[in-house]
């Protein structure tokens, strides 16, 4: 035994992995030592998630060692010094954020835990403090978020694994949290993390290992990672996946859609007028609050506005039940209770019934065959259960779904949230392919990236107005298109507003 | 709107290939062994019975009123299912299957009314109380547990005030009632059959294949699954989520009424508590049969044997003079036992 066991980190070896008859890990080796930052990059499917299910106990691992400071690792008793943080968070929805904080660590073992003085230090460290007593399902996706970092925080943990944690934090949101993981790294701590974005992993990562098909291919150590190394091992042995080509829009063409004196029911936009051309994707930015999302919604009709709403010849809810909409949480975007081939023609299947009211099950699995397909969904079979999909695939079955009865217009909050590089690049192809058909496409983006990476055209919310629109072709990277929105947005104020996870009474 | 990726369904649709028939095998040898394993139960717990009881158990006339005992459950218990199959709950079905065996009857025989616009009275009261419990689910938002723990309260009281609390049979009432509709409305449920076969068990069978119809080839039974498995989706996806959980709990109320008036049929009498014995026994029935509490998961086949099972501990406990407290104990064992094992292996089929 060493004589400073508490040094050395995790040390991960030979892990094995299977379900049924896929390999999710095949032998993965990999160390993680204290005081540096190590970033995991992989594609969909190469067992990114079954490390950190593994670490989470949330599933055991069919052999392989597992090491923390030079222990074996065990489950009972590390789990509180391994804390993580999900790409979709974890949460009691129906308590408090300070009580969130509490559960699995209340203070007495018979009353129920007062609220946030335990870890007032922690809330006001992450700028909580203000939301201790807001329930957490009255919160918008990035505060939840803080809440799961706030939540390791509070265990003092050894180990800290960020999964996808900033996938739907704004820019300032996520430097904060990487400011924060530096220092904990600074205090010696274990930090990993797990993300789709080479820009960040190049930048914050002092190591980076590539993970494809459940084994380490390369390992990056600081003076050789760069975001072009790292893309270029994980497209080895793939198809091209470039990045979506764009075509300058014409200005002259009629618009399909168009919003007049559009005014959110609560106001959270006002007065917004606004044209989309036919073939157009435009992208609609701003932070949680500045009406980006409601003013995205209320386009399907999900949020309810007034003023005039023109798609195509029709206007009103006629309009609004043209548009396909598809939101950024996959929880409330697919049926975990169906197979991925009902998944794929349940909008579809009053098209695929009799007029007896039979539901044609074979039409509708040769339906959903195609549309697998077209839309390169990658699945054993079709009845296979949707929750066995990675999450790429899972949000291409969503979006799929809602491409496939080819609305006039489809509205998409965050489309490749929590997806890999390959089917990143794939969904935008696909939104390309579709608008290109004579139909629009509007998405609600956080990161800018994708801004410049799918978008003809981008809209800045800030406060529930317009106040700035920019043609991204006009930008050569996404460095400086993202300062142009930047400098649009301002300095706008922390948001206060939150965003409605649900559709509204009587909006559908 | 033609558009490229229509052409491309279709051309895909042309080319798809025999392999995707792989898949649909093994979730039926997935719902396969559940039944199977349902099956196995009943056969061993028959087994047990008919030695324990010498074989009286076995005799005709007892297996056949047990069959006419499990048609009222599974009328029931098959709205039940579409309730739950939605994602929803409905406490009332007890009450209204009371409430329209004894509107039928005061309607009948105390008001004078033709037997079948009594029924038809009865019927529409059931309807009402579906449309009620729908209403303020979805609309008042209410949740359909406390909705419907009222609606099933205020049916009660409903059923008190229009009985005087008294019991009606329309042998021995006190108005003259036409002897041809006294034998009409008895043949409904007791009359002769080949082989002494329950008429109640005929009921089942039509009643029963309609509601596999709808619940396993229907539009309307996929997307009640599809809203019981995520409401919010659902809505997302322009499914009209109100007016499918408001059809559910018409559906379950209206069978509730049919069974209330079969029995009636059967006993030739109504007394103002029937049906309260209902709402366990056919909870119990229709999650021994695997649909789930939570939404998203009900078969007419799995409620029909949860139904019998229930039907045969309830016969071959009472055969054993077991007496009824030790029936009680005894049937909740079972119902937990079955939906532990239920949860236990859901959890294994996601594990691998």
């Amino acid at each position: 035994m060493s004589a400073e066991p508490a040094k050395s980190g995790i040390e991960i070896q030979n892990l094995v992995k299977t379900y049924g008859d896929t390999v999710a890990l095949g032998g993965l080796t990999l160390q993680a030592r204290p005081g540096e930052i190590l970033g995991i990059a992989g594609p969909n499917g190469a067992g990114k998630s079954t490390i950190v299910k593994i670490l989470a106990r949330e599933t055991q691992q069919d052999s392989g060692r597992i090491t923390l400071n030079g222990l074996p690792w065990s489950a009972e008793r590390d789990a509180h010094r391994v804390a993580i943080v999900h790409q979709e968070p974890q949460l009691f929805p129906n308590l408090t954020v300070a009580e969130n904080l509490l559960v699995g660590a209340e203070p007495s073992r018979f009353n129920r835990p007062k609220g946030r003085d335990a870890n007032t230090e922690v809330l006001r460290e992450v700028g909580l403090l203000e939301y201790a007593d807001a329930t957490v399902d009255s919160l918008p996706l990035a505060l939840q978020q803080r809440t799961e970092i706030a939540k390791a925080l509070a265990k003092n943990a050894d180990v800290f694994l960020f999964d996808e944690p900033n996938s739907a934090l704004t820019e300032n949101e996520s430097a904060e949290l990487f400011d924060r993981m530096h220092s904990l790294a600074g205090q010696g701590k274990v930090i990993v993390l797990v993300s789709h974005r080479l820009g960040e992993l190049s930048t914050h990562c002092d190591r980076v290992v590539v993970v494809v098909d459940g084994c380490v291919r390369t390992e990056l150590v600081t003076p050789d990672i760069n975001e072009e190394r790292i893309a270029r091992e994980l497209v080895v042995g793939r198809s091209g996946a470039g990045a979506a080509d764009r075509t300058a829009r014409e200005a002259a063409a009629p618009p399909l859609l168009r919003l007049t004196q559009w005014t959110h029911r609560r106001a959270r936009f006002a007065d917004i007028e606004l044209d989309v051309a036919t073939g157009e994707i435009l992208a609609v930015v701003g932070v949680e609050g500045s009406g980006g999302r409601e003013l995205v919604r209320s386009m399907a009709g999900f949020e309810r506005a007034k003023g005039l709403l023109k798609l195509g010849s029709r206007s009103g809810s006629a309009a609004q039940s043209q548009v396909a909409y598809v939101t950024g949480d996959r929880s409330v975007s697919l049926f975990e209770n169906l197979s991925v081939g009902e998944n794929l023609f349940v909008r579809e299947a009053s098209r695929l019934t009799t007029r007896a009211g039979t539901l044609n099950r074979s039409a509708a699995h040769r339906w959903a065959a195609a549309s697998q397909k077209t839309f390169l969904v990658k699945t054993a079979t079709l009845d296979t259960p949707i929750r066995s999909l990675s999450g790429g695939n899972q949000q291409k079955v969503a979006i799929a779904s809602a491409l496939a009865i080819r609305p006039i217009l489809i509205a998409l909050e965050e489309p490749t949230r929590g997806v890999d590089l390959a089917s990143k690049a794939e969904i935008y192809r696909l939104l390309r392919d579709y608008s290109d058909t004579g139909a629009a496409v509007v998405m609600y983006c956080t990161e800018d990236s994708e801004v410049f990476d799918a978008a003809d055209r981008v809209i800045v919310l800030s406060r529930g107005r317009i106040v700035g629109s920019l043609l991204v072709g006009a930008y050569t990277d996404a460095e400086s298109l993202a300062e142009a929105i930047a400098s649009l947005a301002g300095s706008d104020a922390p948001h206060h507003h939150h965003a409605d996870p649900h559709p509204q009474d009587g909006a559908a | 709107m033609s558009s490229e990726p229509a052409a491309k369904v279709k051309q895909a649709v042309a080319q798809t290939s025999p392999g995707a028939e792989k898949g649909r095998g093994q979730t039926f040898l997935r719902e396969f062994g559940r039944t199977a394993g349902l099956i196995g139960t009943i056969l061993v717990i028959m087994a047990i019975f008919a030695i324990a009881s010498g074989g009286l158990f076995l005799q005709p006339e007892n297996l056949l009123g047990l069959l006419r005992y499990m048609s009222t459950l599974a009328i029931v218990g098959l709205g039940l299912t579409a309730v739950l199959i939605v994602g929803e709950i409905d406490l009332s079905f007890g009450a209204v299957y009371g409430l329209s065996a004894m509107l039928t009857a005061v309607a009948w025989i105390s008001w004078g009314w033709n037997i079948a616009a009594a029924i038809g009275l009865a019927l529409l009261v059931a309807i009402c109380v579906g449309l009620f419990n729908g209403f303020f689910t979805t609309v008042a938002k209410i949740p359909s547990f406390i909705a419907t723990l009222g609606a099933s309260t205020l049916v009660f009281g409903f059923t008190l005030l229009v009985s005087g609390s008294g019991t009606f049979s329309p042998m021995s009432g006190g108005r003259e009632v036409d002897a041809g509709q006294i034998s009409w409305f008895l043949g409904l449920s007791n009359q002769d059959l080949p082989f002494g076969l329950p008429m109640g068990a005929i009921w089942m069978a039509v009643i029963a294949l309609g509601f596999w119809y709808i619940i396993s080839k229907s539009l309307f039974g996929f997307r009640l699954k599809a809203i019981g498995g995520n409401a919010v989706a659902a809505q997302f996806a322009r499914i009209p989520v109100r007016r499918y959980k408001i059809w559910a709990f018409v559906i379950c109320a209206l069978a509730a009424a049919v069974a209330g008036i079969l029995t009636f049929s059967f006993i030739g009498s109504v007394q103002p508590d029937s049906g309260a014995g209902l709402l366990f026994p056919s909870f119990a029935a229709v999650v021994i049969g695997g649909a789930s509490l939570s939404g998203g998961r009900g078969t007419v086949l799995g409620t029909l044997l949860g139904c019998l099972l229930l039907a045969i501990l309830n016969n071959g406990l009472a055969l054993m003079a077991a007496g009824a407290f030790l029936q009680q104990i005894f049937i909740g064992v079972v119902t937990i036992a079955a939906v532990v094992l239920d949860q236990a292996t859901q959890r294994w089929r996601k594990e691998r």
